[in-house]
This record gives C-alpha cells, sequence and structure tokens, in this order.
C-alpha cells in the first residue's frame, strides 16, 4: 500500500522554508565564497573572509531585528514534520553560534595571513559549519540531530588539520577523527536502540515517527523502564558526552585543542562545547524527560569530576593551548552543573545560555591575543611567551586579562556573574555536593588563570643581556589592526559592562 | 525457513566485520567488507527492504569498494606491523567485550526487549523505489539537503587536505598578501 499523493503533499506542506531563512542565507553564503573565490582576480581575494562575516552579520542582525519586531512568532512550534522546532533557547542558539562564526572567520583571516594557506575552504567550512551548528541546536528530530553534527564533524576534522604542512595540526585530526567517529558510531547505536523500542507496535502509545523528539518523549512516559529505551538513552547521551568533553570522555581534548590552528581551537572551544550543551538541554527536556530522577544524579557526578579533572590537569600546564583546552573541559563542567539543575530550577536555562555568552566573549579575547602573541610556531605556545606582553602591548595584556580574569570568574567582570547565577541555582536544586566542588574547582581555576596574568603583567623582564636570545627581539612587535583593535575593545566591553550592570540581561532575554 | 536464513546471513556479516577489522592486509580488509556489505544486503532483503538491498549492493559492495581498492593500490599500502598491545589494554579490552556480551544477554535473554511483532505482510516504508523516493523528497527533504552540504564539506576537505603545498605558494602571488 503507497500512501496517496495528497498525503505526501501535505507533508511537503510543513517543510517551511522560511523559517529557516538564517541557516539557507548562511548556506547560500558558503557556496558564494566558493564561487567568488574563481570570479575574483588573485589581488582582489581578501574581500573574501570580508564577505563572509559581512554576510554573518547581515544574518545576525536579520535574526535580531526579527526576534525583536515579532516577538517570536514560531516560539513552540514545530517545521519539517518536527525535524526542527523553534524555541527561545534555539533563538538564543542561532545568535550564539553567528556570533561565533564571525569571530572565528575574523581571527581566522589574521591568522591565514600570517600563513601561506588557501583561505577560502577555511570560510567556507566555518560557514557550513556555522549553519549546522544552528540547524542543530533546533533539531528535534535524531535524523536531524545526527546529520547536523556530522557535517560539524567533518568540517571540524578538516579544519582541525587545516595546515596540513604542519605535522602537530595533522596529528590534532587524526586524533578528532578516530574518537570523534567512535563516539559518532555510539550515538548512533544509541539512536538505533530508541528508535527500535518506540517504534514497537505491540507496546502502548508507540511513536508514529520513532525519532521524534515528542513522540520519544510520550513513549518513555508510557513506558520508563524499557530496557532498549535506557540502553538507547545511555549510548546517546554518552556520545553527546563525547563531543562536549565531559570526564570519562575527555581524552581528546589536549592534543586537538593544540594542534588544531588557533581560530579552529576556539570554535571547538566555544561553538562545539555550546552546541553540546544544547543539544544536551533538548533531549533532557526532550525525548528523556522521564528520566530527570535518575539522570540528574548522574549528571552531577559527572559534573563533579569533570570541574576537578579540568582544573587539576590545567594547573600544571604551562603551553597555553593546552591549558585552554583542560580549563575548556572545566567550564564544560560547569555548564553540566547548570543542566543538571534545570529540572529542580527551571530559571537556571536563561544562566546557562548566559555562561555561554560569557565564555564566548572571554575566550575570543584571550584567543584573539594568542594570535598575536603566538609566532608561526604556534602549537608550542608557552606561559613565558607572554613575559614581556604587558610592556610590549599595554593593550593586549588589558584585553588577555579582562579574558583571563572573567574565564576565572573575578568579581567585577562578566564571568563573576555567570558563574555566581550557575552556584545559586545549584544551591537552589540543593546539589550541595556539587556546589562545594566547583567552589573549590573555582579556587583551583584562579590559580593557574593568574599565573598566565602574572606572567603576562607582573612578572620583571629578565635584565638585559648581551646575549639576548634572537627570539625575543622577533615576539616584543605585536602590531594590531585597527580592526582587531575594535573587535578587543568589543569583547573586553561587553565582558566588563555584563559584569557590572547584568539587567542588561532583562533586556536581552 | 527464513529463520537460519537470518542467522546465516548474520553469521556472514559479523564474521566479515571482525575479519575487516583484523586483517593485517587492507587488500583482504576490503574484500572482507565486500562480504559484509552483501550479509547486510541480504538481511534488507529478508525484511523485504529489495531496494534498500538493491542500493547497498551496487552502491557500497560495488563503488565503494572500488574506489577503497583503488586508493589502497594507488598509495600502496605496505602490510601494517604487528601490534603487541600491552598487558593492560588486552585485560581492558577483555573486560569491556565481556561486559559488552553479559550486557546483550542480560537484555535480550533475561529482561527481554518487549513483546516482538510479527512484521511479514506489512509493507516496509522503503520496499519500493518509488516509495522511497517520495518520502525523501518530502518528509525527509531538509536532511537530504543537510546530506548535500556534508557530501560538499567532506569533498572541499579531502581537495585541501590532499593538494600539494608546494603548487600551492606557486598559485597564490605574493601580491595577494597585500591585504590593507
Amino acid at each position: 500500500m503507497i500512501p496517496s499523493l495528497d498525503t505526501y503533499r501535505a507533508i511537503a506542506a510543513d517543510n517551511l522554508w522560511i523559517t529557516i531563512l538564517p541557516e539557507i542565507a548562511i548556506a547560500v553564503l558558503a557556496l558564494a565564497v566558493l564561487v567568488l573565490e574563481l570570479l575574483l582576480p588573485p589581488g582582489r581575494r581578501y574581500w573574501i573572509p570580508r564577505i563572509a562575516m559581512g554576510g554573518q552579520g547581515l544574518v545576525l542582525a536579520g535574526v535580531g531585528v526579527a526576534f525583536c519586531l515579532a516577538a517570536d512568532p514560531l516560539a513552540g512550534r514545530t517545521a519539517f514534520n518536527g525535524m526542527l522546532q523553534f524555541t527561545p533557547l534555539g533563538d538564543a542558539a542561532r545568535v550564539f553560534f553567528l556570533v561565533c562564526g564571525i569571530l572565528v572567520c575574523f581571527l581566522g583571516s589574521l591568522f591565514l595571513r600570517r600563513r601561506d594557506l588557501p583561505r577560502v575552504e577555511f570560510f567556507h567550512l566555518i560557514l557550513v559549519a556555522t549553519g549546522a551548528f544552528m540547524l542543530l541546536a533546533q533539531s528535534s528530530h535524531f535524523l536531524m540531530l545526527f546529520l547536523a553534527l556530522e557535517t560539524v564533524a567533518v568540517a571540524l576534522y578538516i579544519l582541525v588539520g587545516y595546515q596540513r604542512q604542519s605535522a602537530a595540526s595533522l596529528e590534532g585530526g587524526l586524533k578528532l577523527l578516530i574518537p570523534s567517529a567512535l563516539s559518532s558510531a555510539i550515538l548512533l547505536a544509541g539512536i538505533v536502540l530508541v528508535y527500535g523500542a518506540a517504534g514497537n507496535p505491540l507496546l502502548v502509545e508507540t511513536a508514529a515517527d520513532a525519532m521524534r523528539f515528542g513522540d520519544v518523549a510520550a513513549f518513555a512516559r508510557a513506558n520508563p523502564d524499557n530496557p532498549l529505551l535506557l540502553l538507547g538513552m545511555m549510548l546517546v547521551l554518552a556520545g553527546v558526552a563525547f563531543k562536549i568533553g565531559l570526564v570519562p570522555f575527555q581524552i581528546w581534548i589536549p592534543d586537538v585543542y593544540q594542534g588544531a590552528p588557533t581560530p579552529v581551537t576556539a570554535l571547538l572551544a566555544v561553538a562545539s562545547k555550546g552546541a553540546g550543551v544544547i543539544v544536551l538541554i533538548n533531549l533532557l527536556q526532550g525525548p528523556f524527560e522521564t528520566f530527570h530522577a535518575a539522570l540528574v544524579p548522574a549528571l552531577a557526578v559527572v559534573a563533579m569530576v569533570t570541574i576537578l579533572f579540568g582544573n587539576l590537569a590545567a594547573l600544571g600546564q604551562r603551553k597555553v593551548k593546552r591549558l585552554m583546552g583542560l580549563s575548556g573541559i572545566s567550564h564544560a563542567g560547569f555548564l553540566l552543573l547548570g543542566v543538571a539543575a534545570i529540572p529542580a530550577v527551571p530559571w537556571v536555562l536563561g544562566a546557562v545560555v548566559f555562561y555561554l555568552f560569557v565564555y564566548l566573549l572571554g575566550a575570543f579575547a584571550v584567543f584573539a591575543v594568542m594570535i598575536h602573541v603566538g609566532g608561526l610556531n604556534d602549537p608550542e605556545q608557552r606561559i613565558e611567551d607572554y613575559e614581556e606582553l604587558g610592556k610590549a602591548s599595554p593593550f593586549l595584556a588589558g584585553v588577555l586579562c579582562i579574558g583571563l580574569g572573567s574565564l576565572a570568574g573575578i568579581p567585577p567582570l562578566a564571568g563573576f556573574i555567570a558563574k555566581l547565577l550557575l552556584f545559586i541555582a545549584a544551591f537552589q536544586a540543593e546539589l550541595y555536593l556539587l556546589l562545594g566542588i566547583a567552589v573549590v574547582g573555582v579556587v583551583i581555576s584562579i590559580y593557574y588563570y593568574f599565573g598566565w596574568i602574572r606572567a603576562a603583567v607582573f612578572r620583571e623582564p629578565p635584565a638585559p643581556q648581551a646575549f639576548a636570545p634572537p627570539a625575543a627581539a622577533e615576539t616584543v612587535t605585536h602590531p594590531v589592526s585597527v580592526s582587531m583593535r575594535l573587535a578587543l575593545v568589543l569583547l573586553a566591553a561587553m565582558t566588563v559592562l555584563l559584569g557590572l550592570y547584568p539587567a542588561v540581561l532583562h533586556w536581552v532575554l | 525457513m527464513s529463520d537460519i536464513l537470518f542467522y546465516a546471513f548474520a553469521a556472514i556479516t559479523v564474521f566479515s566485520a571482525f575479519m575487516v577489522v583484523c586483517s593485517r592486509n587492507p587488500v583482504n580488509a576490503a574484500l572482507f567488507m565486500i562480504a559484509a556489505f552483501v550479509g547486510a544486503a541480504a538481511l534488507f532483503a529478508l525484511l523485504e527492504a529489495f531496494f534498500l538491498a538493491a542500493v547497498q549492493v551496487l552502491v557500497y559492495a560495488g563503488a565503494v569498494i572500488v574506489l577503497f581498492l583503488f586508493i589502497i593500490m594507488l598509495l600502496d599500502v605496505e602490510r601494517t606491523r604487528a601490534l603487541r598491545p600491552g598487558l593492560v589494554s588486552l585485560a581492558a579490552s577483555a573486560a569491556a567485550l565481556g561486559l559488552l556480551v553479559v550486557g546483550v544477554l542480560w537484555l535480550f535473554a533475561w529482561e527481554g526487549a518487549g513483546p516482538l511483532v510479527d512484521a511479514r505482510g506489512s509493507d516496509a516504508p522503503a520496499a519500493l523505489a518509488r516509495n522511497f523516493g517520495y518520502e525523501l523528497f518530502t518528509r525527509y527533504l531538509l536532511p537530504v539537503q543537510v546530506t548535500g552540504f556534508l557530501l560538499l564539506v567532506a569533498m572541499i576537505g579531502v581537495i585541501h587536505i590532499s593538494k600539494r603545498p608546494a603548487r600551492d605558494t606557486a598559485a597564490e602571488p605574493k601580491g595577494e598578501e597585500a591585504n590593507p
């Protein structure tokens, strides 16, 4: 029996392309960048990064205007037969990933200019990854989730190995490829089990479309102890935890972060982590809502271990990119703390999003400074390389301090408010042990972040010696272009502003 | 009858998949992969998803494996060295495998995965190519488009990673660096 054509017409009528206009615009931009590479004369190719950034800026403005004007007309509705669901979290995610995309393109244009690397592929990959991240955050169907995740993953493999002359970059690419492919396989196995359980027509509340989040949630409410469903859920969550880098699955992070080109490290640290957390929230509020009672303690334990591991491992680290990776693990732990508190304290969802944005601002400020300080041997940057930054470029040192201070959670800066909100939520959710561990984690993190700040600002440069190493002479010059200065000022100013006046949040959220 | 066939093809698939991982010679691994794909195609056919079975044989067992063999022969991959795993990793793998087996047995032999459906006679959604096409281009149109981008990104990545750096620098004159 074949369904009639009218059935298919009705299905096709739900493909509301207008609702994903921002994603389509990004996709078109990605293709346009490739075509422009062919059309533009070689001397004018410097327009490509500008077009990539400007285009994303326009899309961002469009998303913002639509958000302000229409007061979210799509809230809660689904499109594409349940493939996508539009929620306030999804809107925030769109803005988050667009800002990320613009900043990564910006850092990338600086990074590539210093090296003999082809450019257009980089911007194309970043654009496709940005679009896929946006779809990923809004998907409410396991098929869509998996495809968007894989699109991002394939783009990331290539971006991490982008400097193919550099052994570290290629090694990072390989070390991302294998664990990431393995985690995708685990995730897929979980999805298959969930599909098999929820699609069984002999059980109550069997799902019409066993991969749609809503249908799976209804099935789970009716059959909360179906073993296949439970096993599938565990595998799905393990796959997502792999992408975020939560503790039993964090093994790939340091080498990949170190080997990747710095803009890509920033993308991994901010966008990839954000996407994982948003997917986790979507999963916990969607198909796996029934299992909160069992999942919250499990998540709390993972968050504790993650915070402790990330901070302790970062403690002795002198290579800055590994440091950012390991401290990023602990930030993932803090975010997970918020996620674990969501069932008990619903307002913490906003706090998690706020934390993500604050992490974005702080991390990109630090990564931008890293691009300026790092020479051509970018993966091997060490804290010692920053020793004369305060004298050589007070501006960069200031931005670095604000970024690191915000990441550490120092009071006048936004990072403090973000952490405070999460801690209050953990307290209200009665996750006292987790709260205690998190406070210990913050104290440890202050030590290594301030070690970096001390190296950059307070340490007296060694007395000038007759045989000064030539490398030192090379690193003291840090020319900062006007646009970069503007971007850095904006990042730092936002960090300070959100810290001093967090009521801005009310206006935004 | 169909039960016996299922077990036979399932055994072929699992054994070949195992041999893909274990073969030292990449050509042997690729050939075992063909066997695994054909076994999976037979399983699809047993489920009456004939179109899927045909596609599996044509695309995977045919085209994809031919590409694999081409690449293996072009790269002239040598036999890989025998790796001797350490005692710890051997024990850990054995423990993980044991846990997996116990878990699967627990799941299906004791706990049970719920009632099983007798699906014979009902229509598989992808039994006919026409059905398949309709589903793909109505209900799953957005995923199809996303897949297009996935493949595009993969293709561009392969081109970028495999491009020779020497030609790069020659093709891109320093004039491009004059970014104001």
